[in-house]
């Protein structure tokens, strides 16, 4: 679903993304970890069409993103770190508009299905945004890619500044539309999370893929080691 | 996807507390604004009337006297206010009510509702026009001024960016959200000044028509506002500048423009002072025939052209009475001196409503000002037309009497008295005012500017390429 091959991202002639070359698969959950500035946003933004490349190819659905903008969209969806949704209007009311954007025409009632199906307690559905969580706003948002059918999901740092419990539901979530599915890359500083949630884990360093292994290949504690030696980190002993 | 944007940003709009007390004070101020002019126009109509019936009275019960007396004793042609001035008041205010006509002297308008108001009046008068010109592009700012500089600050731009939002139609969804609350606003003023204006007693001149050509003219103002507003609003990165830079435009478009282009008017074509007018005037008049004074140079000249005429010797022998008949052609020249003045200062008015023209290219104000005011019959080519027409009024009515005398009495005859029913046989002085069809061709221009300033700021709005 998601065919990165040789993208390369300058600023400037500062090189944010280094021939970059990964492939996310039907039903794959892919995580890209890496510390600030290896390139993960940047991977992202050029998947969603929002910088141009400076060379290479990103292709979602066997459909170049950058000549064909707008049909990629229709297959992909986006969770930012922080999404933001319309604070006046309620859960129902933003799902309505979001989708409707996408050009889905939903009623009331599978709008609602996709709430409950993104796990939002069912007493937020008719409340105004404005006083929802992080967690909360992140279940709109996965309700905004079931709404959309989406076939591939964009996540930038999703689980950042979730409690526990929202990150563990967050994670459940993913791997249901993982069943359904959906190719998710995810870019990610939590590596907890990624092992517990991707099929696919890749380090990113300096914009360039540095190691990729598949998820059930490695231990968490492996990962960690692997991480840290790629970052240069010295390793903590406890 | 316009459909759904118009739906959410209208929710949005309405569900916010400071917008729903804005516009509920804005529809308050409307009504009190139509209120009070209705008072108004009712007031000073009823005052016109039995000012008009009264005057007339005095002037049918002169009884016998000599009608060169009756002339000087003169009487009054008086300006009504049209029913469209409840919606603009333009300049009546300053424009005087009501002409004195008399013998041998064009007396300007007097008695404007300006000069009867204490200094206080110059913070002006809280009246449907400057709700219309000045607080409904404000409203415009208010609603308008962060509709996508709050997606950005919000961050919900970029998750509608990976909807693949369609930018023209979120534009034009945008645009019919901010545009409706004024349009309701708008037509709800007029439906009800129209609705008044329809069951008031002597609503004189009103038709709908007119009233539907000044709310496309506002309405249009209100789209060129609405389409400027957002392409600020587009272009500018922080909610706190597209404020800044759109009040800018406000100020700039309706209270610095608008007072440099009078400035201008008046400094490129200035009117001659009151006592300039006054000496030209008098210094014209002494160069041709005095009808009073039988020994001068034009008089003696008037009198061998008559007699040689009538193939005659003695003045007395004339089948008319000279002297009324002298006073008749000493009117005729001062008629044509103050013609001559009066078309002077109309050609300044002229030049200077051309410089108002060209400076309406920098702003919408000053078309729709122009229009409004012409539509309503409350703006100073009106004023003139009334003047002229009451000019015209006393140019006959001295004729009527010169030659009543001239015909009925013999020369020298100064004792002559007119029959008391004779000043019944004056008609009495009607005025129209220009037919719509007349003040839109004579305002092809400002419309043609209004119109330009519609497809200019459409066209900006094909330049947000926010996305």
């Amino acid at each position: 679903m998601i065919t990165i091959q040789n993208l390369t991202k300058k600023y400037n002639g500062q090189i944010a993304l280094d021939q970059l070359n990964l492939k996310v698969n039907k039903g794959e959950i892919y995580c890209l970890l890496g510390a600030n500035g290896a390139g993960k946003t940047t991977t992202i933004n050029l998947l969603l069409g929002f910088i141009e490349p400076t060379s290479g190819s990103a292709l979602i659905n066997n459909l170049n993103v950058f000549e064909k903008a707008k049909e990629t969209k229709k297959f992909l969806a986006y969770i930012p770190e922080n999404l933001m949704l319309y604070p006046s209007l309620t859960a129902i009311e933003n799902l309505d508009y979001f989708s409707g954007i996408a050009g889905k025409r939903l009623s009331k009632e599978s709008l609602i299905s996709f709430l409950k199906e993104a796990g939002l307690q069912e007493n937020a559905f008719e409340n105004r945004i404005t006083a929802f969580s992080k967690g909360m706003r992140q279940k709109v948002g996965i309700a905004i890619a079931l709404a959309k059918d989406a076939r591939v999901l964009l996540l930038d740092e999703p689980t950042s500044g979730l409690d526990p419990k929202a990150s563990n539901e967050f994670g459940q979530l993913l791997h249901n539309l993982s069943q359904k599915g959906v190719a998710t890359l995810m870019a990610t500083h939590d590596l907890f999370r990624a092992k517990e949630v991707a099929t696919h884990i890749g380090i990113m360093k300096d914009g360039q893929l540095k190691e990729e292994f598949i998820a059930s290949d490695i231990s968490l504690h492996g990962l960690e080691k692997t991480y840290l030696s790629t970052m240069n980190y010295k390793e903590v002993e406890l | 996807m316009t459909r759904k944007t118009f739906f959410k940003e209208s929710k949005e709009l309405f569900r916010d507390g400071r917008v729903r007390i804005t516009m509920i004070i804005v529809a308050l101020l409307m009504g009190v604004s139509i209120w009070i002019s209705a008072r108004q126009y009712q007031n000073i109509n009823e005052q016109y009337k039995v000012a008009k019936t009264s005057e007339r009275v005095i002037w049918d019960s002169q009884g016998e006297k000599n009608p060169h007396s009756a002339a000087h004793y003169g009487t009054y042609a008086f300006k009504p206010k049209y029913p469209l001035s409840l919606v603009d008041q333009g300049v009546d205010k300053y424009a005087g009510t009501s002409i004195f006509l008399e013998a041998h002297k064009r007396n300007e308008a007097q008695f404007s509702a300006a000069s009867d108001q204490t200094g206080l009046a110059r913070f002006g008068d809280l009246t449907p026009d400057f709700m219309l010109l000045f607080m409904m592009p404000l409203i415009i700012i208010l609603l308008g001024y962060n509709s996508f500089t709050k997606e950005n600050e919000m961050g919900t731009l970029t998750l509608l960016k990976s909807q693949g939002i369609s930018s023209w139609k979120w534009v034009l969804g945008k645009w019919a959200a901010l545009f409706l609350p004024i349009l309701i606003l708008t037509t709800a003023l007029f439906m009800v000044a129209g609705l008044i204006l329809s069951n008031l007693k002597d609503f004189g001149v009103f038709d709908w028509s007119s009233l539907l050509w000044m709310y496309l003219i506002y309405t249009t103002y209100y789209i060129i506002f609405v389409n400027l507003i957002l392409f600020i609003s587009a272009k500018t990165k922080k909610s706190g500048i597209s404020l800044v830079v759109s009040l800018s435009l406000w100020i700039l478009s309706c209270l610095a423009i608008p007072k440099a282009a009078s400035n201008i008017a008046e400094e490129r074509y200035p009117y001659p002072t009151r006592q300039e007018f006054a000496a030209n005037v008098l210094k014209d008049k002494k160069q041709g025939l005095d009808g009073h004074n039988p020994w001068s140079k034009e008089a003696k000249l008037l009198k061998e052209n008559v007699l040689a005429e009538h193939g005659v010797d003695s003045l007395h022998k004339l089948p008319f009475n000279f002297d009324a008949y002298r006073m008749q052609k000493g009117e005729e020249h001062e008629a044509e001196i103050y013609f001559k003045h009066y078309n002077y200062l109309k050609d300044q008015f002229a030049k200077q409503s051309k410089v108002y023209k060209g400076m309406a290219v920098f702003s919408p104000y000053l078309p729709t000002r122009f229009m409004s005011m012409a539509i309503a019959h409350t703006d100073y080519g009106t004023h003139w037309d009334f003047s002229d027409a009451a000019e015209n009024y006393r140019i006959a009515t001295q004729k009527f009497l010169n030659d009543d005398f001239a015909e009925n009495s013999a020369y020298g005859n100064w004792g002559y008295r007119a029959d008391a029913n004779f000043w019944k046989q004056l008609p009495a002085f009607k005025y129209s005012p220009p037919k719509l069809d007349t003040i839109l061709s004579q305002n092809f221009s400002n419309l043609s500017i209004l119109s330009y300033w519609l497809i200019g700021s459409f066209a900006l709005l094909l330049f947000i390429k926010k996305m």
